[in-house]
């Protein structure tokens, strides 16, 4: 921003430096967890469950990796991870924001009940089985495309879109109007481009959404190893380290415990870790890059003088 | 195989079968279809039609593991050419109802279900067939194995859905100890090794040590430990009953003279448990955190070495005990004793080997060819196959000495790792099939790990030293033997099944956020006020519905002591 | 002109109806047929059955529900928990958004922001691990150590066995995980006030606080309100799992909410039916609460959901 022309008061230097101070606050006990996070993933397994690993492991190991990367199908679990947030989001991020267009239209007949149709959508779902239900006559199930179609449009997503179109200024609209633009041009050439920050929240949303779905690849498409996605692929291996420990079924207790089980060389608590780290640094990535559109908004005054 | 005659018969068969099944391409389960089926032809032993190479699918949601097929290991291969069959497993990895809930609403199910808990969804929604004449056909080894207990396999309209696991034959004690009140063996040395029987002995000797020892290893010592994580709480709440000498029966126990159930959560004896421990929290001896720590936490603190004693079973503690033995100071490990209230009351912790009737395995309605998945079953029971599953194959995974007892070498014993144990097969067949338990004929145990000469084979310099200071062999020896079976018929009630949203369930459940809710209180309460603490909930306790949980306890053992299934 | 009737102004609209009715008919498939689901709260659901050979059991699953003693103290829990969540969830990130709006280097704002939204990517299973670690009496539980340094304490408390306090540790928890989550979108919506109306204020001699007072915060105002509508709405919703792995015993007076109630005594025992019409209870009551924060919005003037 270029606000700092102005002459700095004593009162703004002392704002600004504990501003500055408050923020490498923030940034140390938020940053804690993940830097925990790393050092027990690189840690010993059964050494860190001696517990007191904080910043730094106490028997470094690349095994917790190793092992996580070897047992996950990994590369191709990675690739349709990748496709559905790649695709789920582009998909996600166009069609609501065609749709929060449309509510956007003050001239838009059906705008109020589009909308309420959609905000409703936030507080009900028929449960779990009548959905898994549709989906199979839709024949969604095993197959890619339930990771897609049933999230194309989302009502919390058009509902910010919405609002922010909402910010633009009329005239802008108008005078394509009056160059004689149709509703979808205006759409695709004035207000997708003036949206591009918040359709990069959105799309952030979105993106973060669907990688980090399993639950869906657990319901529709579990017996078909081809389309089992990253995060899926970790949780089973996090269930595996579980063993008998999240489930202690009779067959356990009474059958011999954990036979051929034993000797652990991965404990949930390094594969937890190692699965935070291996799962989210894709994902988190995604922000800094989208971060360059969060700075923009000049565009509008630009467009406007 | 037999003579040569049925030989080139099945041959000649085989092919016939192959070709009409490749023209029809029907999907039969025979998915294998050409190229292994060709690659057996060539082969010096060719494929009778019962060994037409078939998968099925198979679901377990019993426990977690890799997902694969049985052939690409070591076993499953074994198995595979004796059978021609193979099975693509799946594990749960979700919750439980849920999964089973959309599969049966969806109608998708695999050929075979292991459904753990979800037993009666399965049953309710008629989702396995009757294995009854498939059984008497294709089953004489199953049946010779599971001789004994054949009776309690029907369900209540007489046809079999689920054949159980583990069906013993002869007692064998767990490598790891069940329930014990364990104590650091350094303790134990301070004192000469006395024989603990009871709480306050327990007690007193962890008070001493503790006065004359306040710090450990650079912190504080802690006198007694809790494990209350989530679903772990049953183990601050089992001991009671232990502690009265009975068994662990679950919420109830029986009174052996009359029959009948009684709940536990307001008996004389579960009252004296959490006073014993409200006493030692007075006394600072009880870790207060225990209480809110996780299971994680709670590992860690027994790792490091501070923790003088606490209640748990075996299987709960291995992570610690791995770590204790890594640091070498034997000190710092602990032994486990069977304690009671009173001296001179016969403990009964270890529990005496039971064939659970409602865990199990069964076939789907959508099998295609359940006569070959019962076929493949009773052929995995064979006891020259139970061997092979279990101990793996002799000079590889095990050797035997002159006498014909079975060990592993001290090489053989490391072969533990998940990787082998996976790739070889040991992981996919450990349990969740038809299966015996106990001893084979020969008198070996059914598992490496209850061998005596594989126990014994991986103690330390010092398990071998307090064995022989208490004069044990194994670690187990401490225990009695436990009860004869034919005594308590119906042992445990735990295991009886439960419907779905019961008044028995609804029971448990709230006896439980009950007793979660008031056993940290008692404890930690001023000793003076924990009398009226102990009404107070006692009172509560007794407001939920305990006497439909009695009747259906009752109920379960009348049925079970009639030779009904329950 | 001449006055269209409804239906001809609608036609005249047809780009409009082609960019939104396919996606109200998607809407309609994916989202409001399957509420046919909702008549398994009315019976005795087993799966595997046909929904016509099923059990009906009228209100029964709702009586469970109300008349459970236990359902009073989840719902007070559940709101206030909720309430909290949601104040302190607000009033968090709009402050940091607005902090970080005043920081000078830009690339310094990037690297805060991107690092204090990593929390988010944390699950509640290993949050909840280091949470307990910093709470406990032994000599790693931060918090204690740093009150006793401070002189506040004299002794270290055992905060996770008060009931009292738990309500306090799970606002801060969620702030402590979700807050640069949250400003994401609030930072979306600074982006798009005019850098005109900053220099108008600077010209006329506001100060920073005046800047933030009337332009940044104004300039949030529509989507906070959004936003609020929405949350209220959710306002039964108040998690789970933070609840469920930081509660305990001793807490659970405190921290056991409605989903946990429903999870213990529906999901974990099979029982679809009573979680459906916990559901169904839910989405009334969410779409009475959303209805009336629109119009209460709608009264003062302010922009609104719908």
């Amino acid at each position: 921003m270029k606000l700092t022309s102005r002459t700095r008061t004593a009162g703004d230097i002392l704002f600004d430096i504990g501003n500055v101070v408050f923020m490498i606050g923030l940034m140390v006990v938020t940053l804690y967890p993940f830097a925990n996070m790393l050092a027990v993933s690189l840690n010993d397994a059964m050494d860190a469950s001696r517990g007191g690993i904080f910043l730094k492991p106490r028997v470094f190991t690349l095994y917790n990796y190793e092992y996580v990367l070897r047992e996950a199908s990994i590369f191709h679990s990675l690739m349709i991870s990748v496709l559905r947030t790649v695709i789920g989001t582009a998909v996600a991020v166009f069609c609501s924001a065609m749709v929060a267009y449309t509510v956007s239209r003050p001239e838009y007949l059906l705008r109020k009940w589009v909308a309420l149709a959609f905000i409703l959508t936030m507080y009900f779902n028929g449960g779990l089985i009548p959905t898994y239900l549709l989906h199979k006559e839709l024949h969604l199930i095993n197959s890619f495309w339930v990771y897609i179609i049933p999230g194309i449009v989302g009502a919390f997503n058009i509902i910010i879109i919405r609002s922010f179109i909402e910010g633009i200024p009329d005239g802008i609209n108008e005078s394509a109007k009056i160059d004689g633009a149709g509703d979808f041009k205006i759409f695709m050439k004035i207000v997708l481009p003036l949206c591009t920050p918040v359709l990069a929240t959105v799309a952030l949303f979105v993106a973060v959404w669907q990688w980090n779905s399993w639950f869906d690849v657990f319901l529709y498409n579990s017996s078909n190893p081809k389309l089992s996605t990253l995060q899926y692929e970790l949780m089973k291996i996090l269930q595996t380290a579980n063993g008998s420990s999240t489930q202690a079924t009779i067959g356990d207790v009474l059958g011999g415990n954990q036979r051929g089980v034993a000797a652990n060389q991965v404990t949930p608590t390094s594969i937890r870790a190692t699965m935070t780290i291996v799962a989210s640094l894709p994902i988190i990535l995604v922000y800094p890059f989208l971060q360059k559109y969060f700075v923009k908004g000049m565009t509008l005054g630009g467009v406007k003088g | 195989m037999k003579g040569s005659h049925t030989r080139y018969f099945a041959l000649a068969l085989a092919t016939a079968v192959l070709l009409a099944g490749c023209a029809k391409d029907n999907g039969a389960p025979s998915s294998g279809s050409a190229a292994p089926a060709s690659a057996s032809l060539s082969a010096e032993n060719s494929a009778p039609p019962e060994l037409q190479p078939a998968t099925f699918t198979y679901f377990n949601a019993a426990s977690a593991g890799k997902d694969g097929n049985t052939n690409e290991t070591t076993l499953g291969k074994i198995l595979e050419e004796q059978t021609g069959v193979n099975f693509r497993i799946e594990h749960l990895v979700g919750d439980l109802n849920t999964k089973l809930g959309v599969m049966l609403a969806g109608g998708d199910l695999p050929d075979v279900v292991v459904p753990d808990a979800g037993i009666d969804k399965m049953l309710d929604a008629k989702a396995f067939i009757p294995l009854n004449e498939l059984l008497e056909q294709y089953g004489p080894n199953l049946k010779k194995l599971y001789e004994t207990y054949w009776d309690q396999l029907p369900a209540e309209d007489g046809n079999i859905y689920i054949i159980p696991f583990a069906a013993s034959k002869g007692f064998v004690p767990d490598m790891y100890q069940p329930g014990a009140f364990y104590i650091q063996r350094g303790v134990l040395k301070e004192f000469g090794y006395p024989k603990l029987e009871t709480l306050d002995e327990y007690f007193d000797l962890i008070k001493r040590y503790k006065e004359k020892y306040p710090q450990i290893n650079g912190g504080s010592t802690i006198g007694f430990e809790a494990l209350t994580d989530d679903w772990r709480f049953f183990t601050l709440t089992n001991p009671a009953a232990n502690l009265a000498g009975l068994p662990n029966e679950g919420e109830v126990y029986v009174d052996m003279a009359t029959k009948q159930a009684h709940v536990t959560g307001d008996t004389e004896f579960t009252k004296r448990w959490l006073q014993t421990l409200n006493k030692a929290n007075d006394d600072g001896l009880f870790d207060k955190e225990s209480l809110v720590a996780k299971y994680d936490q709670y590992i860690a603190k027994l790792s490091g070495g501070r923790v003088l004693g606490f209640f748990d079973y075996g299987w709960q503690i291995t992570p610690a005990v791995q770590n204790l033995l890594q640091t070498g100071d034997d000190d710092r490990m602990y032994m486990g004793f069977p304690l009671v209230l009173d001296k001179g009351v016969r403990e009964q912790y270890m529990d005496p080997p039971v064939f659970a009737t409602n865990r199990g395995i069964g076939i789907t309605t959508s099998a295609k060819d359940p006569a070959r998945i019962i076929q493949f079953f009773d052929n995995m029971v064979k006891e020259e196959n139970q061997k092979l599953l279990f101990w793996g194959e002799q000079g590889k995974t095990y050797e035997v000495d002159d006498k014909g007892r079975f060990y592993r070498t001290k090489e053989q014993i490391e072969q533990r790792d998940p990787e082998f144990q996976q790739s070889y097969g040991f992981k996919y067949f450990s349990y969740y099939w038809p299966m015996g338990a106990g001893l084979y004929e020969d008198g070996n145990a059914y598992f490496p790990d209850r061998q005596p000469e594989v126990i014994a084979a991986s103690y330390s310099e010092g398990d071998k030293k307090i064995l022989e200071a208490y004069g044990l062999q194994v670690f187990t020896d401490v225990y009695h033997e436990p009860a004869d079976v034919e005594e308590r018929k119906w042992y445990p009630v735990w295991t009886a099944a439960k419907q779905q949203g019961s008044p028995e369930q609804m029971f448990e459940q709230k006896k439980m956020d009950l007793q979660r809710k008031w056993f940290p209180r008692l404890i930690l309460a001023e000793p003076d006020k924990f009398e009226a603490m102990w009404e107070e909930y006692a009172a509560q306790f007794r407001k939920l519905d305990v006497k439909t949980y009695e009747d259906w306890a009752n109920g379960v053992i009348q049925d079970r002591l009639a030779g009904k299934k329950r | 002109m001449s006055r269209k009737s409804y239906i001809g102004r609608l036609m005249d609209q047809k780009t409009l109806m082609l960019m939104s009715i396919p996606f109200v008919i998607w809407l309609f498939i994916f989202r409001y047929l399957p509420i046919w689901g909702w008549t398994i709260a009315f019976q005795h659901y087993r799966p595997g059955t046909g929904l016509w050979e099923q059990k009906w059991t009228g209100l029964d699953n709702f009586r469970l529900l109300f008349q459970e003693e236990a359902f009073y103290l989840v719902m007070r829990n559940t709101l206030a928990m909720s309430l909290i969540n949601l104040v302190l969830g607000f009033a968090t990130a709009i402050t940091l958004a607005i902090l970080l709006n005043e920081l000078r280097s830009v690339l310094f704002k990037r690297v805060v922001q991107t690092i204090s939204y990593l929390p988010h990517f944390i699950s509640w299973v290993v949050a909840s691990s280091i949470i307990v670690t910093a709470l406990s009496i032994d000599s790693s539980g931060i918090v204690n150590l740093i009150l006793m340094k401070l002189g506040l304490i004299n002794e270290p408390i055992l905060w996770l066995a008060e009931g009292k306090y738990f309500w306090g540790i799970l606002g801060v928890s969620e702030v402590w995980k979700n807050v640069g989550w949250n400003t994401i979108i609030y930072l979306a919506a600074i982006t798009a006030i005019d850098p005109a109306q900053y220099e108008a204020a600077e010209i006329d001699g506001a100060n920073r606080m005046q800047r933030i007072l009337y332009v940044t915060l104004p300039g949030l105002k529509p989507i906070i309100v959004l936003l609020l509508i929405m949350n209220i709405g959710n306002i039964l919703e108040s998690g789970f799992e933070p609840q469920y792995l930081l509660g305990n015993g001793l807490t659970a007076d405190y921290s056991d909410n409605l989903d946990i109630f429903v999870l213990k005594y529906g999901i974990a025992m099979g029982n679809f039916s009573f979680a459906t019409a916990a559901g169904v209870f839910k989405t009334v009551i969410s779409i009475a609460l959303l209805f009336g924060a629109n119009y209460m919005a709608k009264r003062f003037g302010q922009e609104r959901l719908f």
